[in-house]
């Protein structure tokens, strides 16, 4: 992409770029760290998680205000308008990653009292590792403006949903198995909601790349295979 | 859940052309342009300054024959008319294609006089039938309320806007079916721009309309086609929300996002 004619349109959409980066790598962070806060009981890490989450919320308020700023001053067109609306939505989708994050830090702290059932968290670990890595590859494949990474992360998506319903059948068993687990596998739900939702914001990160790129929209249906009878939620409430 | 296909109305074509090319001399300004502005649609020409958009203008109501060295090769359609054909009375054709230029160019006449010289030219009225259309081609304008009480006054006496105006009454005045404009509103200050513009979207309801434009962001919000032309080519044309959200040519988007040069 060649060079704008006046220079400072060319570092106010680097700037929005660099900033998305800024915040990708915080939300990653807040992502990973969560998780090995919750699977090693660590207090403390959790406690750091929900302390870093202000910090998102403030870097979100200033790509929007960059991004405005940058409509307002340049009217920009064509790719240029698409980069501002992109920056806009991506911090939108970062910063609700932040607070799932954070959600299951708090979670964390919560259950540290509680009786364990370390098999329980296995399942979320691999719920978690997929999240991961859909992030990071969606983060790269707007970093690189990469439409074929960004369609893959957004064809991945069906992996974490199918996760999500096995680790629910677990936690019920684990459940039913001893009344005392319940408290400890309540919570776990919850994250492991968590973990889905995050799943989502990534999916959309991934289509706001293909729009970014192209132009064009992906398909509102996106792949979903819900198992019959695991009392999970139906595609109406699925996130957008 | 099945997805509704979005059905256009049915858009016709107004003016057709078709292998147009034109020269200045042995200079060809215009290569092989083939393109079609639709009835009751606004259609804006964009590009950098020597592309040609102009040119095109200029042939579709033969403004060119005015000029010895200028010819035109190819076929414009009026309906069911070639313009380019030299038994085409030209006079007529202009009356049925009208043209407002970049600096306002009213008549040395008054406000009235301006507006009835054409009218005149083609038809006999009665004095009152001739008043009617006078009032009726500056209400079209939306001169009228800021006028009716002067309309002995001299047009020059306008401010650059409503000279402008003016300008356009003059052409709804002889009732065409396509009015070509080129950079109205150059001239103009922001307010006499949104009224312009204002107009622009109330004529297009009853005019075929063709506006050259320097300004991205008029093409944007007055057009219904965008035609990108670049060294005398029609380098991209299409719906305008497309051409300026997602052009399919590099050099398009290059132009409109001030990357060229």
């Amino acid at each position: 992409m060649s060079d704008h004619t006046v220079k400072a349109y060319d570092r106010d959409l680097e700037t929005l770029g660099r900033r998305i980066a800024e915040m990708g790598g915080i939300a990653e962070k807040m992502l990973t760290e969560a998780m090995d806060a919750l699977a090693a009981f660590d207090v403390a890490l959790a406690q750091r998680v929900v302390l870093t989450d202000p910090r998102l919320d403030a870097l979100q308020r200033e790509i929007e205000e960059s991004a405005i700023l940058t409509i307002a001053r340049r009217q920009p067109l064509a790719v240029d308008l698409r980069e501002c609306i992109a920056a806009i939505r991506i911090s939108g989708d970062l910063e609700r990653v932040g607070d799932l994050a954070k959600n299951i830090a708090k979670r964390t702290v919560k259950i540290v009292g509680e009786a364990r059932v370390p098999r329980a968290i296995i399942g979320l670990k691999s719920m978690h590792d997929v999240a991961a890595l859909q992030l990071k590859d969606a983060l790269d494949a707007y970093a690189q403006r990469d439409v074929e990474r960004a369609r893959a992360v957004w064809s991945n998506d069906v992996e974490l949903d199918a996760l999500e319903d096995s680790v629910f059948r677990d936690l019920l068993t684990f459940m039913m198995e001893d009344p005392r687990n319940i408290s400890f596998c309540t919570h776990l739900l919850f994250c492991s909601k968590n973990l889905e939702r995050i799943g989502d914001h990534t999916t959309n990160i991934a289509e706001t790349v293909v729009y970014l790129v192209t132009g064009e929209s992906m398909p509102t249906e996106r792949p979903k295979t819900r198992v019959a009878g695991s009392g999970m939620d139906t595609p109406a409430d699925a996130p957008h | 859940m099945t997805v509704m296909p979005v059905v256009k109305p049915e858009i016709s074509t107004k003016v057709s052309v078709r292998n147009l090319d034109f020269f200045y001399g042995d200079s060809r300004a215009l290569k092989n342009i083939n393109i079609a502005l639709h009835t009751n649609k606004v259609t804006a020409f964009i590009g950098p300054s020597g592309c040609g958009k102009s040119t095109l203008l200029r042939v579709l109501n033969r403004m060119y024959d005015l000029y010895p060295k200028q010819r035109a090769q190819g076929e414009v359609w009026l309906d069911g008319e070639n313009i380019l054909d030299p038994r085409v009375d030209v006079n007529l054709l202009r009356s049925r294609v009208g043209m407002v230029f970049q600096k306002p160019t009213p008549f040395p006449m008054s406000i009235y006089d301006n507006i009835a010289f054409g009218i005149r030219l083609y038809e006999k009225l009665s004095r009152s039938a001739l008043d009617a259309r006078v009032e009726e081609a500056l209400r079209c304008a939306a001169l009228w309320e800021e006028v009716k009480d002067k309309l002995h006054m001299s047009g020059l006496g306008l401010s650059g806007g409503q000279q402008q105006r003016l300008c356009i009454a003059r052409s709804v005045a002889v009732q065409p079916e396509v009015i070509l404009l080129d950079e109205p509103c150059s001239a103009l200050d922001p307010i006499s721009t949104a009224k312009v513009e204002e107009l622009i979207d109330e004529l297009s309801e009853r005019y075929t309309i063709a506006i050259v434009t320097h300004n991205m962001q008029q093409a944007v919000r007055v057009s219904d086609f965008t035609a990108f032309m670049y060294l005398g080519e029609l380098a991209e044309f299409g719906e305008t929300d497309n051409v300026f959200t997602a052009p399919r040519e590099k050099k398009t988007q290059d132009y409109i996002t001030g990357r060229f040069g």
